[in-house]
């Protein structure tokens, strides 16, 4: 194996409100908090005084949850310990903190492939593991017609408005269709698309043919439903 | 009222290789379609591909009665069959680790997989590695699926252009496999059809070669599925039929026509539509 220059991980902290910095980690254990003798301190009621640690065992990094009050959360999955491998992230409280690891960092060669460059091999680092950005959710505000709430968010991939029992934007009218539309979200936006129902689907008063992107504030009309698509940045 | 859906299904050895690696499986009764592209030495390849599509099929013609038959875990964000369809993965990447442990020349064995299964008005897809799901709408051409390849996250990174990267002698390299390791990381994603959208699902010996752009025009050009995948054969062959090419097309059914009651009962209620 050809020797990597070793370098340090990093951790990309983004605090809440607070802006972004970029931390080496040089020793082997760094600690997280609210008090000052933390290695990093948040000022936030919602921290923990020793909130939690990351620590390295050989060339291996954990993070640690100091039993901490609110809890360390790992690409999204509250955890009490877990090794940290790249692009990791580590939310406590509104904080996040994405980890990287130097080696993983520099380009990562593979070596050639076995004598028929057209075999398909694999390369089981592992690299890949990308958690994407937590991209705004979507909500609905419903503002006129029968529905089993007023104000909903859209936390699915694909939202189902209809009076079926797994529908997000749930129609509560008698006769109402299973399926009227359904809100598809794509990366960081969403977009609204008819079923097979012959119901008309405006947006804006014009009417969607097929499928059509949402922005913050459009109005949507389906089955005597009206609805308004609210997509805020932050919360 | 016409059919939910149309299919055709096609693998073909290519020009140049002594064994067809990849495994197919198009079920229309649980609505379900896939293909996997096996990887490893002697027929380990083939035995791969061919447990995938056998243990997922199995998988998810048995666990249709009930939940999370096999206490999987399970993603809120997605639908009860999506996450089916990801636990039926996640199945048959245990069965193909231990199978891989079970004789010196299947070690290391692996397959791709990319599958897509039918709801009402939804299609649920899962893939591992470098096998991709098309979606075709009119004239637009989407990939719903992200390679696991070492060249498509060096082009997502910045690293490498399109270009290069069809040209890189890594090309060939998959980041993630099934079998391969213990557990497996399984992309899934959900999307809405429409009356007239096309699935196409296929393994890299079609899309190393032929280009998005001809596909869609290629399916234009069609005069049904089965026509679709024999020309989309034919073109990987064409340009060189390096590698084993399998695609399955999907053709989901034209609008369902707005019946007589359906219109006299908009009347009565006053609904518009």
């Amino acid at each position: 194996m050809p020797d990597v220059a070793s370098t340090h991980a990093r951790l990309l902290v983004n605090l809440h409100e607070r802006g972004s910095q970029e931390i080496d980690l040089t020793h082997d254990r760094f600690t997280i908090g609210r008090k000052p003798d933390n290695d990093l301190v948040i000022d936030d009621p919602a921290v923990s005084g020793h909130h939690a640690r990351l620590l390295k065992i050989q060339s291996v990094y954990f993070v640690e949850d100091a039993n901490s009050t609110n809890g360390t959360a790992v690409n999204g999955t509250r955890v009490e310990r877990h090794q940290l491998r790249d692009a990791d992230v580590v939310t406590i409280g509104l904080h996040r903190l994405i980890f990287r690891d130097g080696g993983a960092a520099a380009p990562l060669v593979p070596t050639e492939p076995a004598a028929s460059a057209d075999e398909t091999m694999v390369l089981t680092a592992a690299v890949g593991r990308r958690s994407a950005p937590a991209a705004p959710v979507g909500r609905i505000v419903v503002v006129q017609g029968k529905t089993d709430r007023r104000d909903y968010h859209l936390t699915k991939h694909i939202n189902v408005i209809g009076s079926q029992a797994d529908a997000a934007v749930r129609l509560t009218g008698w006769f109402a269709p299973k399926n009227v539309a359904m809100i598809a979200r794509r990366g960081s936006g969403y977009s609204v698309n008819t079923t097979r129902t012959a119901k008309t689907l405006l947006v804006n008063g014009t009417e969607v043919k097929g499928q059509q992107d949402l922005q913050h504030g459009d109005l949507i009309e389906v089955a005597r439903i009206k609805m308004y698509f609210y997509l805020n940045n932050g919360r | 009222m016409t059919p939910e859906f149309v299919h055709s299904a096609k693998s073909d050895i290519g020009l140049k290789r002594a064994q067809n690696e990849d495994r197919f499986c198009a079920d229309p009764d649980l609505k379900l379609f896939m293909v996997c592209d096996g990887m490893g030495g002697g027929k380990a390849g083939e035995v791969a591909s061919t447990l995938a599509v056998h243990t997922i099929h199995r998988y998810l013609a048995e666990t249709d009665s009930f939940n999370n038959a096999h206490d999987e875990p399970h993603d809120p964000s997605y639908s009860e069959a999506t996450n089916r369809l990801a636990a039926a993965i996640r199945h048959a990447n245990r069965v193909i680790h231990r199978e891989s442990w079970t004789r010196a020349d299947y070690a290391g064995m692996g397959t791709t997989v990319v599958a897509a299964r039918l709801q009402d008005q939804i299609v649920s897809v899962a893939h591992v590695g470098d096998s991709r799901l098309y979606v075709i709408r009119g004239d637009t051409i989407r990939a719903v699926t992200q390679d696991h390849s070492w060249v498509a996250e060096q082009v997502l990174e910045g690293l490498l252009t399109e270009e290069e990267a069809k040209r890189s002698p890594h090309r060939h390299v998959v980041t993630r496999a099934l079998g391969v390791q213990g557990t497996v990381e399984v992309d899934l994603d959900e999307v809405p059809l429409l009356a007239g959208d096309a699935l196409l699902l296929c393994t890299d010996g079609l899309t190393r070669r032929v280009s998005p752009e001809d596909i869609v025009r290629t399916w234009r050009a069609a005069s049904s599925v089965e026509d679709m995948s024999r020309r989309l054969i034919a073109l990987a062959n064409q340009a060189g039929g390096e590698d084993n090419t399998t695609v399955i097309v999907v053709a989901c059914g034209q609008a369902v026509e707005v019946g007589r009651w359906e219109r006299w009962r908009s009347r009565i209620t006053g609904s518009r539509h």
